[in-house]
């Protein structure tokens, strides 16, 4: 065991040590705070003098004071300007900056539901449907008043909430998505599956790498006469797992930050935001725990296939065709999983997730949307596991035999031989 | 202390139709430098290896330091492979104190060893520089103090001298030298018959995987008389008819004079009073091993594999 130890701990810190991993760790988090800080600072800045507006109603009615109750209830302060002071005053406050645009009501937005927008840019898309809507409804309501139907269909314009009723999985009160939004689930288990997906690629490619370069520069011969082939692949296959660990932790910790910094600044800034409306897309310590698991079953999973691939192969490029198959047992879950993004549900997929190699991209997402039952997710992690032992069997007798293989990429037959007599 | 060091009998190896070693018999003593000689492609290194537990034999037995090659008795001895590789990206002294840590040495028991060792070798400014800045030779002695760090009682050396200058490899003789009077065991192989000459005890010559003949060196050369005469005058050679000699060699005023099969060399010595020129010397010669190699493989045997270098002149 302190054999495994020494390798482990070389793996880890000539890893930790390199330009890459320190400008990926570090880099990325800082690129993305700096995104968000940029574009939280220009929509701030945009939003600040476009919440100035005004309304002048032409119709002499009480559309105006409909329309700016609207707007001021999505975040605008709107005055209602004389409509006998006419426009040319507006215009020239929008050209000294103290207003952002002003509407127009007349006539024809009693009849047609048109009105003017005047401003130095065109409306953006957001403010065009929000802005059509509440003029649409206050001129409705107005109509309806002059029809004297306040109660009856009035009613209707308020309305347009979904109920969702749930077919066909039982009642699952215990699920973990249960009292979560259906959508923010959908997607964190989305981004979740992303990540696991492209961690397991890029960790498992460190150990096919690393595994590489042992055969490469010939070390490997040296190194197998003080320990067994198998002491070294687990050493391997630790000490990446330990890097991926830090470096996840290192952007966890980012992420802690931006939340507890750049929050506040988005709740004070951005209108018609509160706290816990975020709040609840942070992950539960649970589901936290759950990403884990998936993560370090699917790494190890997938790190033995690698370290298998790397020791029957002495270049990278037979490494690259070598790779085929055990991308495709990472591409085809990520598949499926992107097929399903707009929240749609397919019960085989479900299913197809209980496949061990499957599972970390399929069955995590599933979970965090409460999709599927827990036994499933347990029955998944049990697989997972037991997939593990039967993989790191075949996978030690392969490094084992080859590693010391010089010359050619061995034939499948070749590789079952391998397997049988090591 | 009479227990071999290594014992193999019968072992076998083939990869695919290739036989790389057939029925190997070997004994290597404790307390002696024995060489592994043979032309490249000879089996050399897949002996060694079987010797490491690194392969296994697939008929016959391999017996290294009294039983099976496990790693308890693998990490009592210290392997310098023929193809040497080193973590490029390493310093000097982390890969060597790694290198100590896998054959179970603690930490801060091996970096102050690697470190005289460094300054021995003369690489001791070069310690925490990456491995990928020494040059070839450099890094050669890198390996090499990786090998015998962790004093081991058995020195397996894969082919040790071959990229080497010719300083550096004295410098690597006269430690193995060392490491034999202080009781280590050396087995090495090499291509190289004047290094082998120079330097073992103990020989064992092998040609196209079987063992050509093995034994004390000096015992050896006794029992293989050599067929060249060395005959020194004070002046110019006189040119006449040697007899019973089948090929002369002239070098300034010596002359090297190769017998016939079951030719003697009392007809040369009278032939060369008899020419009246005043003599200085005249010597059997001993034979060399190459000598030897090809008497007992064949030429064709020896020079396969390009086992031209160090033979009779």
């Amino acid at each position: 065991m302190r054999q495994v130890w020494v390798v482990l701990r070389r793996e880890y810190l000539e890893r930790v040590k390199t330009k890459g991993f320190i400008l990926a760790t570090l880099g990325v988090p800082l690129i993305i705070m700096g995104l968000m800080a940029f574009s939280i600072f220009m929509g701030v800045r945009s939003e600040r003098s476009e919440r100035e507006m005004a309304v002048v109603d032409f119709t002499g009615g009480a559309l105006a004071q409909d329309v700016a109750q609207g707007l001021e209830a999505v975040g605008y302060s709107v005055e209602i300007a004389d409509p006998a002071a006419g426009a040319a005053g507006l215009d020239q406050r929008i050209e000294d900056d103290e207003l952002a645009a002003y509407l127009v009501l007349d006539d024809l937005t009693v009849t047609d539901g048109t009105f003017v927008y005047r401003a130095k840019d065109s409306p953006g898309r957001m403010f065009s449907g929000l802005s059509r809507r509440i003029v649409v409804e206050a001129v409705l309501s107005a109509r309806l008043d002059a029809a004297g139907d306040a109660a009856g269909v009035r009613g209707l314009l308020g309305g347009g909430e979904i109920e969702y009723e749930p077919v066909g999985l039982g009642d699952d009160s215990d699920d973990p998505g249960a009292s979560i939004d259906r959508d923010v689930s959908t997607a964190a288990g989305m981004g979740a599956s992303i990540l696991l997906y492209m961690t397991t690629l890029v960790y498992g490619t460190y150990v096919l790498r690393s595994v590489l370069d042992e055969k490469r520069n010939r070390v490997v011969e040296v190194v197998i006469s003080s320990l067994s082939p198998w002491q070294l692949m687990l050493g391997k296959v630790l000490g990446v797992a330990s890097m991926g660990l830090t470096q996840l932790g290192i952007w966890a910790a980012f992420l802690g930050l931006i939340a507890m910094v750049g929050l506040p600044v988005l709740v004070a800034n951005v209108p018609g935001t509160d706290v816990s409306q975020i709040i609840q897309f942070l992950p539960g310590p649970g589901l936290v725990l759950l990403f884990l698991l998936f993560f370090l079953l699917g790494y190890f999973l997938y790190a033995s296939l690698f370290a298998a691939v790397g020791a029957m192969c002495n270049r990278e490029e037979d490494a690259q065709q070598a790779l085929f198959p055990v991308m495709m047992l990472l591409v085809i879950p990520f598949m499926l999983q992107m097929s399903t993004i707009n929240g749609s549900r397919m019960a085989w997929v479900d299913w197809a997730a209980l496949f061990p190699f499957f599972s970390p991209v399929l069955m995590y997402p599933r979970a965090v949307a409460g999709d599927v039952p827990t036994w499933m997710v347990a029955l998944s992690l049990v697989l997972m596991a037991a997939a593990i032992a039967g993989m790191a069997w075949v996978a030690g007798r392969i490094y084992r035999v080859g590693i010391l293989m010089q010359g050619k990429r061995p034939t499948l037959k070749e590789l079952v031989r391998w397997v049988r007599e090591a | 202390m009479n227990d071999p060091v290594v014992r193999l009998s019968g072992a076998t190896k083939a990869f695919g139709k290739h036989t790389a070693v057939s029925g190997f018999d070997l004994r290597i003593p404790r307390g002696s430098i024995y060489g592994l000689l043979g032309p490249n492609g000879s089996g050399k290194t897949t002996t060694i290896r079987m010797i490491m537990g690194i392969l296994l034999p697939d008929r016959g037995s391999v017996e290294l330091l009294g039983g099976k090659p496990d790693f308890g008795r693998r990490s009592r001895v210290g392997y310098l492979p023929e193809e040497r590789g080193v973590y490029e990206k390493m310093k000097v002294v982390d890969q060597l104190v790694f290198l100590g840590e896998i054959r179970g040495l603690e930490r801060r028991i091996v970096r102050p060893r690697a470190m005289k060792w460094l300054e021995r070798l003369g690489l001791g400014e070069w310690a925490s520089k990456k491995v990928q800045d020494l040059s070839k030779g450099m890094q050669q002695k890198v390996q090499f103090i990786g090998t015998v760090l962790h004093e081991p009682e058995l020195l397996i050396l894969d082919e040790p001298f071959s990229g080497l200058d010719p300083i550096n490899q004295d410098v690597l003789e006269s430690i193995v030298r060392e490491e034999r009077e202080k009781g280590t065991t050396i087995l090495f192989s090499t291509h190289l018959m004047e290094q082998a000459e120079r330097l073992c005890e103990r020989v064992c010559l092998i040609s196209r995987s079987k063992k050509v003949l093995d034994g004390d060196l000096r015992e050896l050369k006794r029992r293989e008389r050599s067929g060249v005469v060395a005959v020194e005058f004070d002046d110019d050679p006189p040119r006449v008819s040697w007899p019973g000699v089948s090929a002369v060699e002239e070098a300034g005023t010596t002359l090297h004079l190769s017998l016939r099969e079951g030719a003697g060399h009392d007809e040369v010595l009278a032939a060369a009073v008899g020419t009246g020129a005043s003599l200085r010397r005249f010597e059997l010669l001993e034979p060399r091993l190459h000598e030897i190699f090809v008497r007992h493989a064949g030429s064709d045997g020896a020079e396969a594999g390009g086992l031209g270098n160090g033979g009779v002149r």
